[in-house]
């Protein structure tokens, strides 16, 4: 109850007119970012950054919040219509959406999507809001030692699940943590790492950073893409005329759509929750578990229960990622990271504590959640004669736009050139990292949580007087460590296991 | 007798295994690692001993693996790189803003090969972009570049 009550002085936060207002246009500019084939919540985040330096704490995150959860949306847009998802979460859209598309029927798969997105985003925030203070209390029991071991289940966890080769992961990871130790000491102050250099002295600045490893990555790899995107625009497919009216499912439609949208919204959730995941393994998940439920269709061949578990189930991970990011501090994904790095640049400390100190910001953005999620859906419905249009924009025309917004975007917040360099060099590293099959995500997360991971060790390290014992002498601790073994070892013992069945496999 | 050919992908690994390297020594000779307590150099360096090992471990993977593609490099993505670059060398010149549009028209003509109604089009939604929101409404002062600070 105190929960709903908290929920409802939150309310008075996220209807202020200004939040409102803002509301608004990261829902519209998250639906037109996520449409767009090629950008991506994580790039869309990042470069809507340095939009939000204008606006006080609650209020930016609460745009970005919208831009992120209308991301989830936008991006079936693109998958079901071209069959070019518009981010990863909507990969799995697009096995359903663009062979119904197909069939006649792209409005009722839109608005299948729509409305399994709003259920499902919904069941996220409701759980969200009964479960995101209960975690806050659970992390005020961890000291030092626990934060660390948390810490490094996080970075552990985006490493194992993203991609096959962990040892990448953890290149990844380890490379993104030296680049945040360039500048001063976590804890003296000192300088450290900075190679005689007044500039590095302050450090690598986050935002640029991510705007280059990410949004300026993006644009390098689009050049590539420009002659599939005319090849797919060209088809008949993309140029059907919809109307909200024709759009609208049937009785039987919402019927088949319903079990999947709820399964997913409850499962999708819990996946968003535990660190490392996000919306794109929600998404997968969600489909994954709907093959095994019966379906009226064949799933693969435009089945209305495909579209309905993939979007119920990003959408709701999208809203349950939140939980662990504000009441911890340890964002679930790569937005995430962008998402938590802007609440520090703010002067705002994610963790156990917020809900104690800053109650109006957190409740304010969970209750922001709920207007965003239902002003999306009205938008996205909204929109739906419009798609077309918006989809015809071709990749080629967005490449120039991108590069300059990067550069203005990473000028504007560093107030510098200097903050121009880095976003290029962080951009063409980014890309050279994705070309070699090393995954940028654990990079940006690795570098939001490395400050807080050395704080962390080291004073564990301070108070035990160099001790390991403060690791392992408490129930909770060794819990933890024990998690933190499985999600090491996991992947070698596959690996091993791997090889030894392809050894058996081949003959003598 | 068969021609080795130098696998590009192992760079990445090198790369870090060289920047393992740099922070492992300058960290122990500037930082430290313990004093009584852990000193600045101390988490650095033990990331850096993981760097290390999984750099190598990775070298080694990408060593053994006979099977993957090489990695293609395509003439266009450096072409995107060359057009940034061109602006930052541009805007010691003749400032950000002119830079930015200068950079738009001339991609959109001679790399798309777009017409001129497009091409306005972008050219007006960008300026309004920078102008209006950054300039005006997040007052950035952007650079001017020799060029303009002469002038004005």
């Amino acid at each position: 109850m105190e929960n709903f009550a908290s929920l409802l002085a939150g309310f008075q936060v996220a209807l202020a007119p200004e939040n409102i207002g803002v509301c608004l246009l990261g829902a519209i500019l998250g639906l037109v970012v996520g449409a767009m084939p090629g950008i991506g919540s994580l790039a869309g985040c990042a470069l809507l950054l340095p939009l939000t330096y204008k606006f006080n704490p609650t209020t930016a995150i609460i745009m970005l919040g919208a831009l992120y959860y209308a991301n989830m949306y936008g991006g079936s847009f693109s998958a079901i219509l071209l069959n070019i998802p518009g981010d990863s979460p909507a990969i799995t859209t697009a096995l359903d959406g663009y062979p119904m598309a197909r069939k006649g029927r792209p409005g009722q798969a839109l608005m299948t999507a729509n409305l399994s997105s709003f259920i499902g985003g919904t069941i996220g925030i409701l759980i969200l809001t009964v479960t995101a203070s209960g975690l806050a209390t659970i992390g005020l029991m961890f000291g030092y030692a626990e934060m660390t071991i948390i810490l490094l289940i996080a970075m552990t966890s985006i490493s194992w699940l993203i991609g096959e080769n962990p040892i990448k992961g953890i290149v990844i990871t380890m490379l993104g943590i030296l680049v945040a130790s360039i500048g001063m000491d976590t804890l003296s102050g000192a300088p450290r790492y900075e190679f005689g250099s007044m500039y590095l002295l302050g450090g690598i600045p986050f935002t640029p950073f991510i705007i280059g490893c990410v949004g300026f990555a993006q644009v390098i790899k689009l050049i590539n893409e420009r002659e599939a995107d005319e090849k797919k625009r060209s088809s008949d497919d993309s140029r059907q005329k919809l109307s909200i009216k024709k759009s609208m499912p049937t009785g039987h439609d919402l019927r088949r759509m319903l079990p999947p949208t709820l399964r997913s919204g409850v499962m999708g959730t819990f996946v968003g929750v535990l660190p490392g995941s996000g919306a794109t393994t929600g998404s997968m998940v969600g489909y994954a578990i709907q093959k095994k439920f019966k379906s009226e269709e064949p799933m693969g061949s435009g089945a209305i229960e495909g579209i309905a578990a993939s979007e119920a189930a990003n959408n709701a991970a999208a809203a349950g990622a939140f939980a662990p990011l504000l009441a911890l501090g340890i964002p679930g994904s790569g937005t995430g990271a962008v998402l938590l790095g802007g609440l520090m640049m703010w002067g705002l400390n994610p963790g156990p504590l917020l809900f104690d100190t800053n109650p109006d910001f957190c409740w304010g953005l969970i209750s922001s959640m709920y207007v965003a999620n239902v002003f999306t859906l009205l938008v996205a419905i909204l929109v739906i004669p419009f798609l077309i249009k918006i989809l015809s924009v071709p990749v080629k025309y967005m490449i120039p736009i991108i590069t300059c917004v990067c550069i203005v975007g990473a000028y504007s917040t560093s107030n510098s050139m200097y903050g121009v360099i880095v976003m290029f060099v962080s951009g063409i590293v980014g890309y050279l990292l994705d070309k070699n099959g090393f995954p940028t995500a654990p990079m940006l997360l690795a570098f939001v949580l490395a400050p807080m991971l050395e704080q962390n060790i080291r004073k564990a390290f301070i108070a035990s007087q160099g001790g390991l014992g403060i690791f392992v002498d408490s129930p909770l601790k060794l819990v933890l460590l024990a998690v933190f073994l499985v999600l090491v070892l996991t992947p070698t013992v596959k690996a091993v296991r791997r090889k030894m069945g392809a050894g058996k496999k081949t003959p003598a | 007798m068969e021609k080795k050919k130098w696998n590009l992908r192992a760079v990445i690994p090198l790369a870090t295994i060289v920047i393992s390297l740099v922070y492992i020594l300058v960290g122990l000779k500037d930082y430290g690692f313990w004093k009584g307590q852990p000193t600045p150099g101390f988490f650095p360096i033990i990331i850096a001993v993981v760097l290390l090992a999984s750099s190598i471990a990775c070298f080694i993977q990408i060593a053994r693996d006979k099977d993957s593609e090489a990695v293609r490099y395509n003439r266009n993505e450096l072409i995107v790189m060359l057009g940034a670059a061109g602006i930052i060398l541009c805007t010691f010149v003749i400032g950000l803003v002119p830079s930015c549009l200068i950079y738009i028209f001339l991609w959109l003509k001679f790399v798309e090969r777009a017409s001129w109604k497009v091409i306005l089009i972008i050219e007006c939604i960008m300026a309004a972009i920078i102008l209006g929101v950054f300039t005006f409404w997040l007052q950035i002062r952007f650079p001017m570049g020799l060029l303009l600070d002469m002038i004005l």
